[in-house]
């Protein structure tokens, strides 16, 4: 009984994690391949700098360019431009591509900046 | 041999080692690379001492110095000798995490001054967020001694138990404190709006800090049902393994595409992932090996019984812990693929929400029907509103606007009203007026009059917090012009004539500071103004100074070497700036302050609880 128990827990668990796990796994992907997936990715590009990037109200407009390819992609962030976004060399949206739109909306975006928390080795 | 004399002088050698970094930092030593990343002359005296653990070397070293200061208590307070063992084995990691990454290493550049603390970092409560945190890390080693120096002996032994259940609690509230710490930090200065961002820096903490909750309850039952012996020893060693691995993940750089706390990647990686093997497959081996020794018997006989209520916690505990360390651990798992992948933060929330919800009921129910210390009951009670205090304070409404000066705009439930900026020294404040009463943002300036680190305003009520965090435009309306000595030169406005410079150096010729004297004037009124600039390591600092009554502020950021040309940055009036509309984000965060307090009687009912 106490072994059964302790079984169906387990057992429950597992199906219940790996279920959500599977949900939530957001590859890294290439703007070629975001724009074909249909579930939520992870781009990572850089700036592009032909594209002045502008807040309309509670959005935040900027184009990704592919580092490699040179793609670029239009994306819409939910929330106001992060601080270090200007100093970034690489930003990371994540979230889904709206097909209809042709943009890529994102709930999410990493900066990288080589010296955030660590600080800058001195020259 | 003597452990006594042994445990005084691994503590008196490691000590010796953090006082020399002390000094080093105290005396501006900037010859070390550590001191000259971390610290600068201009750093107030708590950052000084906090500048110890601010980077990757010089916070393994303080979990070193922790680690061997509770060593000697440990050999004063009669513990076995195969425990002792086992700790100082533990202390030789940590001496190697520190010899292969040391805080002592030279500088190869010589410079005048140091970077200085991340102002971000600049804040009392991240001040001491990493000792805490480390202290909990280091006493952890305690209970997996204990039980695996029990184990050499006898796997009936039931006298550790006693001393690691004290060790675990003060190693438990510490830990959590430090989490909690960190949380508070980060809502309180980063101006996102939250707490935790199961961020895998912070799950790391988190996921120990949960495996010990599991250890301490199991040590309380095994104390009672021998039975629940072997469960106790498995998660003694867990605990801390656990422990090493979230240092080797967040350390080795694998996170880099993953984590906003960017560690820049070093080669601790490979030193941490064979210690954590070392403390995971030891530790399993040696329990393996006892196993046919340990007692016997039922852990429980009813379900009703506080055994049974206990374990079944413990087990969605577990499940809780294994969920954060699956999440934090996908772009490891994915590495070998093509393309590495993470879970997003939904991932977390809707997993542990269920689970968190049975834990909820099972602590309510523990809490009324079972026996406990009054440290248990406060823990306990603070869990429960603590859990609570997490769904109502994300209950709250979130909106951004653009704030025009001195206009007002009802936003999530609150009249608001932007009233401009103030500057003070290296400080800006945004001014917000909220249901009328005054509440201001901090923003830290570089040395260069640029934003360095923007905090956001709240303003505290019973109700809850109304939480504004200003995202202003870059640079407003900043012009730079260069001047040419004896040549006049107008920024549309307003003329300026550099007449001289001057520049000093120091004994090694390098430039220290340098001022210029330039000639302001309308038409009508003329001014002589004397800007200076301090040559720093991460350009040069100088301040904005008022011109002509507060027409212009003016800044003076370069001196050629030959003195011939100024370059000067103008920057409109206050008044001026503080016209220009200001996005803001609103948020109200309903009873956060129960959060807070829960989080303190967590941590301070299980220090209760020590005296049994």
């Amino acid at each position: 009984m106490r072994k059964v128990f302790l079984a169906a827990m387990l057992a429950g668990f597992i199906v219940y994690a790996g279920m959500n796990l599977s949900e939530s796994v957001t590859p890294y992907v290439s703007i070629a391949e975001a724009t074909a997936a249909t579930g939520s990715v992870q781009v990572k590009g850089l700036r592009d700098e032909n594209f002045e990037p502008r807040q309309v109200d509670s959005e935040f407009i900027f184009n990704l360019r592919d580092e490699e390819t040179g793609e670029i992609l239009p994306v819409r962030f939910t929330g106001v431009k992060p601080d270090q976004f200007d100093e970034a060399y690489h930003i990371v949206a994540v979230g889904k591509y709206d097909a209809e739109e042709e943009t890529f909306r994102a709930k999410k975006l990493l900066i990288k900046c080589p010296s955030k928390y660590e600080g800058q080795k001195p020259q | 041999m003597n452990w006594k004399i042994f445990g005084a002088i691994s503590a008196a050698a490691v000590t010796a080692a953090s006082l020399y970094l002390w000094i080093l930092i105290f005396t501006d030593d900037f010859s070390v690379q550590y001191v000259a990343a971390y610290s600068s002359t201009q750093l107030p005296t708590l950052y000084k001492i906090s500048a110890f653990w601010a980077g990757q070397q010089g916070s393994f070293l303080l979990w070193l110095l922790i680690h061997a200061l509770a060593g000697l208590v440990l050999v004063f307070r009669k513990t076995p000798a195969p425990a002792l063992a086992v700790y100082f084995a533990l202390e030789l990691l940590l001496i190697i995490f520190v010899l292969a990454n040391s805080p002592f290493a030279p500088n190869p550049v010589e410079v005048s001054e140091g970077v200085g603390l991340n102002p971000l970092l600049q804040d009392f409560w991240m001040a001491i967020h990493p000792p805490v945190i480390f202290a909990g890390y280091a006493l952890l080693a305690v209970p997996l001694s204990l039980s695996i120096g029990a184990l050499f002996k006898s796997a009936a032994s039931k006298s550790w138990l006693e001393p690691a259940r004290k060790w675990t609690l003060v190693a438990w509230s510490l830990l959590g404190a430090g989490i909690f710490i960190g949380g508070y930090w980060a809502y309180k200065v980063l101006g996102w709006g939250g707490y935790w961002a199961w961020d895998p820096v912070e799950n790391s903490s988190l996921v120990p800090w949960l495996l010990s909750a599991v250890l301490l309850h199991l040590i309380n039952l095994a104390q009672k049902k021998s039975a629940v012996l072997p469960l106790a020893h498995i998660a003694a060693v867990f605990t801390y393994s656990l422990v090493i691995y979230g240092t080797f993940l967040t350390r080795s750089g694998i996170l880099g595409d993953f984590s906003v706390h960017s560690f820049a990647g070093s080669d601790v990686g490979l030193t941490t992932a064979l210690a954590d093997a070392l403390v995971l497959i030891g530790g399993l081996a040696i329990i393996f090996v006892k196993a046919k020794n340990f007692p016997t018997g039922r852990m429980y006989e009813r379900y009703s019984e506080p055994a049974f209520v206990v374990l079944l916690g413990m087990l969605l505990l577990i499940f809780v812990a294994v969920i954060v360390w699956l999440g934090m651990s996908m772009p490891l798992f994915t590495l070998a693929l093509e393309n590495p992948a993470a879970v997003g933060e939904e991932f977390y929330v809707k997993s542990t929400a269920p689970i968190a919800a049975v834990l909820f009921a099972l602590a309510v129910y523990s809490l009324a029907k079972f026996r406990m210390s009054l440290g248990g009951k406060i823990a306990h009670a603070g869990f429960v509103f603590g859990l609570a205090a997490v769904v109502i304070s994300s209950s709250g409404e979130t909106v951004t606007a653009e704030l025009a000066n001195g206009v007002e705009t009802e936003l999530a439930g609150h009249r608001i009203i932007y009233s401009g900026q103030i500057i003070e020294a290296r400080q800006k404040f945004y001014v917000y007026s909220v249901d009328g009463q005054e509440v201001r943002a901090l923003t830290k300036l570089r040395g260069n009059g640029e934003d360095a680190a923007r905090e956001p305003a709240i303003l505290k009520n019973i109700s809850g917090d109304v939480y504004l965090a200003p995202h202003p435009p870059k640079n407003i309306l900043a012009q730079e012009i260069i001047l040419e000595r004896g040549r006049f030169a107008m920024d549309g406005e307003l003329g300026y004539t550099f007449d001289s410079a001057e520049i000093s150096y120091d004994a090694e010729n390098n430039p220290v500071r340098a001022s210029a004297k330039i000639e302001v004037t309308d038409g009508v009124q003329t001014e002589t103004i004397e800007p200076q600039i301090e040559v720093t390591a991460d350009g040069g600092s100088s301040s904005a100074i008022e011109i002509l009554g507060g027409r212009r502020r003016v800044r003076l950021t370069g001196i050629s070497g030959d003195k011939l040309k100024a370059r000067l940055e103008i920057l409109p009036a206050l008044a001026e700036i503080s016209a220009v509309p200001v996005t803001t984000t609103v948020s109200t965060k309903p009873l956060i302050w129960l959060l807070w307090l829960s989080a303190a009687a967590i941590c301070a009912g299980t220090l209760a609880a020590v005296k049994k």
